[in-house]
């Protein structure tokens, strides 16, 4: 009996130390030779190919993605069993694992990230009693929070009523982010390093970063900021002056605009696609045509501080710009920050002296 | 129950199996294609929609997109590609000495006409799963960065807001 | 198992419909599906593979695996149709059923339609028929489908309708440019356009949210939840109950009699292969046209040697679809708004009282187009292939519109379902085999309403058009198979009564399409859901404590 508990042992232990030597091996292995061992299956070789001409073309496989034992057996079950997807694409948790890897070398973007709203969790999106009872959670949801979920919205959040009480199915996935660093942003794509900042600012607007592009959960695929439409958008029955500023495509993919409701006067009167339906935010009034990275950072949402770029600190009415009360979550409010318009303060007529100001004419990139 | 020497035995065959089958391969981007398939494959797709102002139906991944099909859904026309593409560059060798591939567009276009009346089994197959891979979904290695669709001035991804309505504020919002 | 009041055969249209109003009426019931529960996450708009552009298969099922069908041409040869292909006359095979994906135009049939061979008597070589009840009967029944799966539309622009005592629960979708391009041309013509009612969110209502007007309708599932099918309107309700059990990936192989000839319940196969039983005191039939037939004429017996219902050999006869046929109008102008569901407009003035004809259809103008539904949709004389292909691609895609309609069909006797002696499925159970073809006058119907699309389009300002009204050479059915169990007075000639009980069992129901005697000029739907309504109401009236009794 004892013997056979010290072969037991011996063999757990042994085959411990093989899983934990082994795993090290392997990761050794697709370390080295830069993604060579990796293009060796030749599944993975378009991907090797495609990460040597992107600006991540120093770093090895290994430093984003996991080359474990456990990993690569997958890999090689999935080969053998012949049971292989079209093609290769991101998990939920390989999404997750690269906001670590990103953060080693971005970290101040990491940091404006995850200060911001765009770091939102899975619990604070959809078990939100706010939102679910008002609307019901749908499929849709999953294009813009939680793109790279694999399920549907059922397998996430139950039960799908507006009476609740809501909890999530996945309670792993409660403090994890919904907008992971790949919402946004593309890594293997063909492109060079960002540029340094002073040789960004030239005649021809704002450089476009290229690893800018819209996760599109329906293709699972990334599609280009420079590939992405602006819309077209109406105040009433008067075109919107939009910035076209491309890097704004990415943002209009989620904050997008609605077709008319039904019965609206929108509707009734044959307008075309409105600005401020749905979740869009178009700059109406004062700010019209300003693009959304006039004031907002990429990374951090709160743009606060940018009202100084073009405002004196103290406005002329006396007040502090920094803490005027701007709040854009409600389209009615008169100082919304996106629609307010000169006759919402003035409401006996804009000054004289004030008209010039319209004369003003928008670039590019504004 | 396995016992030890099958257990050795069966992986041997596993890494054996793999090795030769990654061998095979040569590290082409095919699944199912040989490279000398593919090079005819993509004259006769180029054919059905060749480059303009916009990609030819190769330049927008259409090779990629009939090669992964024909592993998967298009399996049992596996047959139909091995016989067309070879009767293609055959016809293409009788007539002019050169392999389709090498062709000039012109000969090109006279072999895919040729075909389209001899082996019309065979021509409304590339043809379909050209325009196929061309127009459908990206997702499947055809119509690279849904390159059709913007030719065609379709938005993609296309801009859909959410509906703002309130349930808890009566029947119609 | 334990014995329950009701087995329901099919969770889709009608099954869902029926398993709501007997579990809320308090019987307990078990809903069987072959098929998944399948989400909008399952489909995710694949151009390639939904349910209606199959190329790469049917995204809500069957599977191309182990669920052929046979089908027989008019020289008398036989093939093996595979459910992404077009002869296998494929619906789906999901919860929610065709109501998952469809393009949800939701009509009421008119009046005359349920009295066809009253009003134009029954054409050569035709088994056309009158159903045993009306418009009026039905008519409280279709109101309460369009309140309860929740309708979108409005009648007032045509007087070309059934009476109706209340308008719809929800008002149209604002009209697209097809829609105000069409409008003006129609009444020109002296027609009366209006907007066609659909079970489709246009406000919020039933607790979810409407419409967002994308480019991927009929075919997929909505991932917004707008589209009203039984999946997300009556079978969560009947779940609600606690009355109701769903077992999904399950099929049901036979209906089991006792040795007085009375349906004791179903035997069925699980979603790991187990075969079992579930003893019921009646049984609902709801799996379509062609399933329904097929599982009738499965279930043999020593009392029942040609299946159940078949006496006078009359289960599968009268398979009928509806064949479309209309118009494409080349503009030199952008008729394209990218924005859905895209039909938007028709006229219901064509469906009766043309002299010489044996009925019509109504005409609308077709869902949005995707490019994959292009291809083949250009000009007569454009090339198939090349350069001009390309180009003719990017001419008019945005600068055509399609018109065309469901023409009403002769029923005909020979058109019909069997069960195939040597083909089985993966449940090793012999499959559907399809024989006939389109009565001859159904062809001669379609051609005049296909040229009278094309008027329609050219007065809107087409420049070019060109007919689709082909002849094909099988029995028509897909996805608006109707037909086979058909409803009537006379054991004779027809399957079930006017409560869709079977003649010679009443303890067995067939509540779908199958027992449409004919089809009408509309999609089915609606008169699916009012029909399951109206049965299931009087089986409720008629249900006496723990036994069924008629």
């Amino acid at each position: 009996m004892k013997r056979l508990l010290t072969i037991a042992t011996i063999a757990v232990c042994s085959a411990a130390l093989l899983a934990v030597g082994g795993s090290y091996a392997t990761s050794l292995y697709y370390a080295a030779g830069h993604g060579d061992a990796c293009a060796d299956c030749h599944e993975m070789a378009a991907y090797v190919s495609a990460v040597h001409s992107s600006p991540h073309h120093n770093a090895g496989c290994t430093d984003c993605h996991d080359a474990s034992l456990s990993a690569k057996l997958r890999h090689i079950g999935v080969h053998l069993s012949g049971a292989q997807p079209e093609s290769i694409r991101m998990r939920e948790v390989d999404t997750r694992q690269m906001i670590v890897s990103c953060q080693r070398c971005h970290q101040h973007e990491y940091v404006s990230w995850h200060a911001g709203p765009h770091s939102a969790t899975y619990a604070e999106i959809f078990a939100n009693s706010a939102h679910n009872s008002k609307r019901r959670l749908m499929d849709d949801c999953l294009r813009c929070h939680g793109m790279y979920f694999n399920g549907a919205v059922r397998d996430l959040v139950q039960p799908q009523n507006t009476s609740g009480p809501w909890h999530l199915s996945r309670p792993d996935l409660a403090d994890q982010p919904t907008i992971p660093c790949q919402a946004c942003h593309w890594i293997h794509r063909e492109g060079l390093p960002e540029t340094k900042p002073a040789s960004r600012i030239s005649v021809a607007g704002p450089a476009i970063p290229e690893s800018l592009a819209f996760f599109d959960r329906r293709e699972e695929m990334h599609f280009t900021a420079l590939s992405l439409p602006i819309p077209k958008l109406y105040d009433g029955a008067t075109l919107l002056k939009v910035s076209p500023d491309q890097r704004q495509s990415v943002c209009y993919e989620c904050h997008a605009p609605r077709q008319p409701e039904t019965n609206s006067v929108a509707a009734i009167n044959h307008w075309g696609e409105q600005a401020g339906s749905g979740d869009d935010r178009t700059p109406m009034g004062v700010h019209e045509g300003l693009s959304c990275f006039s004031c907002h950072n990429g990374h951090n949402q709160n743009a606060r501080a940018s009202c100084k770029t073009c405002h004196p600190a103290m406005s002329h009415c006396g007040l502090d710009v920094e803490k005027m009360d701007t709040t854009y979550a409600n389209p009615s409010s008169p100082h919304n920050i996106h629609w307010v318009r000169c006759v919402d303060c003035h409401k006996h007529g804009v000054p004289k002296v004030r008209t010039r100001m319209k004369q003003t004419t928008l670039s590019a990139g504004q | 129950m396995f016992t030890r020497r099958q257990f050795v035995a069966a992986s041997a065959m596993a890494g054996a199996a793999l090795a030769v089958g990654c061998a095979k391969r040569q590290r082409t981007p095919w699944e199912f294609l040989s490279e000398p398939e593919a090079r005819t494959l993509k004259a006769i797709c180029d054919q059905i929609v060749p480059a303009d102002d916009f990609p030819s139906a190769s330049q927008a991944g259409v090779l990629t997109y009939i090669d992964r099909q024909l592993v998967r859904h298009f399996r049992s026309y596996q047959e139909s590609y091995r016989r067309g593409l070879q009767q293609a560059n055959l016809l293409s060798k009788k007539r002019f000495g050169l392999d389709l591939a090498a062709a000039s567009p012109q000969q090109q276009f006279a072999i895919v006409s040729a075909i389209e009346k001899q082996d019309p089994h065979f021509f409304e197959l590339v043809r379909t799963h050209t325009l196929q891979g061309y127009y459908g979904s990206p997702r499947h290695g055809g119509n690279r960065d849904a390159v059709s669709w913007r030719m065609l001035g379709l938005a993609e991804p296309p801009l859909l807001g959410r509906a703002q309505y309130d349930l808890t504020a009566g029947k119609r919002s | 198992m334990n014995r329950v009041n009701a087995v329901v055969v099919g969770a889709g249209a009608a099954g869902g419909i029926v398993a709501k109003a007997l579990s809320t009426a308090g019987l307990s019931v078990v809903l069987f599906e072959r098929g998944k529960w399948y989400t909008a996450n399952d489909c995710r708009k694949d151009d390639l593979r939904n349910q209606r552009t199959t190329v790469l298969g049917n995204a809500f099922g069957p599977d191309d695996e182990g669920n052929p069908r046979v089908w027989v041409d008019v020289a008398g040869a036989t093939h093996i149709a595979l459910p992404s292909e077009g002869a296998y006359q494929n619906n789906a095979a999901c919860v929610g059923g065709g109501t998952l994906s469809y393009g949800a135009q939701a009509w009421r049939y008119l009046p005359q339609d349920f009295r066809m061979r009253s009003t134009y008597g029954a054409p050569a070589g035709s088994s056309l028929e009158d159903w045993p009840i009306t418009y009026d009967d039905l008519e409280p029944f279709y109101e309460k489908a369009e309140y309860e799966i929740g309708i979108s539309g409005d009648y007032s622009g045509t007087p070309f309708h059934g009476p109706r005592r209340r308008d719809l629960p929800m008002p149209p979708l604002p009209p697209n440019r097809e829609f105000e391009i069409l409008e003006p041309a129609a009444k020109r013509l002296g027609l009366h356009p209006f907007h066609i009612p659909m079970a489709r969110n246009s406000v919020p209502y039933n607790g979810r949210g409407p419409c967002m007007r994308c480019r991927w309708c009929v075919g997929f599932a909505c991932e917004v939840d707008a589209k009203n099918g039984s999946q997300n309107t009556v079978i969560p309700t009947a779940l609600a109950t606690g009355n109701c059990v769903l077992h999904t990936e399950c099929m049901v192989t036979e209906i089991l009699t006792d040795d007085r000839g009375r349906a004791r319940g179903v035997s069925w196969i699980d979603e790991h292969g187990h075969r079992r039983q579930q003893l019921s005191d009646i049984v609902v039939v709801s799996a379509c046209a062609i399933e329904s037939a097929r599982l009738l004429l499965n279930s043999k017996s020593r009392l029942f040697p040609n299946g159940l219902g078949n006496r006078y050999d009359q289960v599968g006869r009268n398979l009928q679809g509806h064949h479309y046929t209309g118009a494409t109008g080349y503009f030199d102008f952008e008729t394209y708004d990218d924005v859905g569901p895209g039909a938007s407009i028709a006229v219901t003035d064509y469906n009766h009282g043309t002299p010489g004809l044996c009925g019509g259809g109504m005409l609308a103008n077709e869902f949005i187009r995707l490019p994959i539904h292009m291809l083949d949709r250009l000009p007569g004389e454009t090339p198939r292939w090349g350069p001009a292909h390309k180009q003719a691609m990017r001419a008019y895609h945005r600068r055509s519109i399609v018109v065309m309609g469901p023409t009403q069909q002769i029923p005909t006797a020979a058109g019909r379902v069997t069960v195939d002696p040597g083909v089985k499925d993966k449940w090793d159970l012999p499959v559907a085999r399809f024989e006939g073809n389109v009565h001859p006058h159904t062809f001669e119907i379609g051609e005049i309403q296909a040229r009278r699309a094309e008027a329609w389009l050219k007065e809107a300002g087409a420049l070019r058009t060109s007919i689709g009204a082909g002849k094909p050479s099988l029995v028509s059915a897909g996805q608006h198979q109707a037909g086979t169990c058909r409803m009537g007075d006379d054991p004779h000639g027809s399957v079930v009564n006017k409560n869709c009980q079977l003649h010679d069992i009443d303890n067995l129901f067939v509540i779908d399409s199958s027992v449409h005697v004919t089809n009408g000029g509309f999609n089915p739907v609606l008169t699916i859901m009012a029909i399951a309504y109206f049965a299931s109401d009087s089986l409720v009236r008629n249900w006496k404590g723990t036994q069924f009794r008629s």
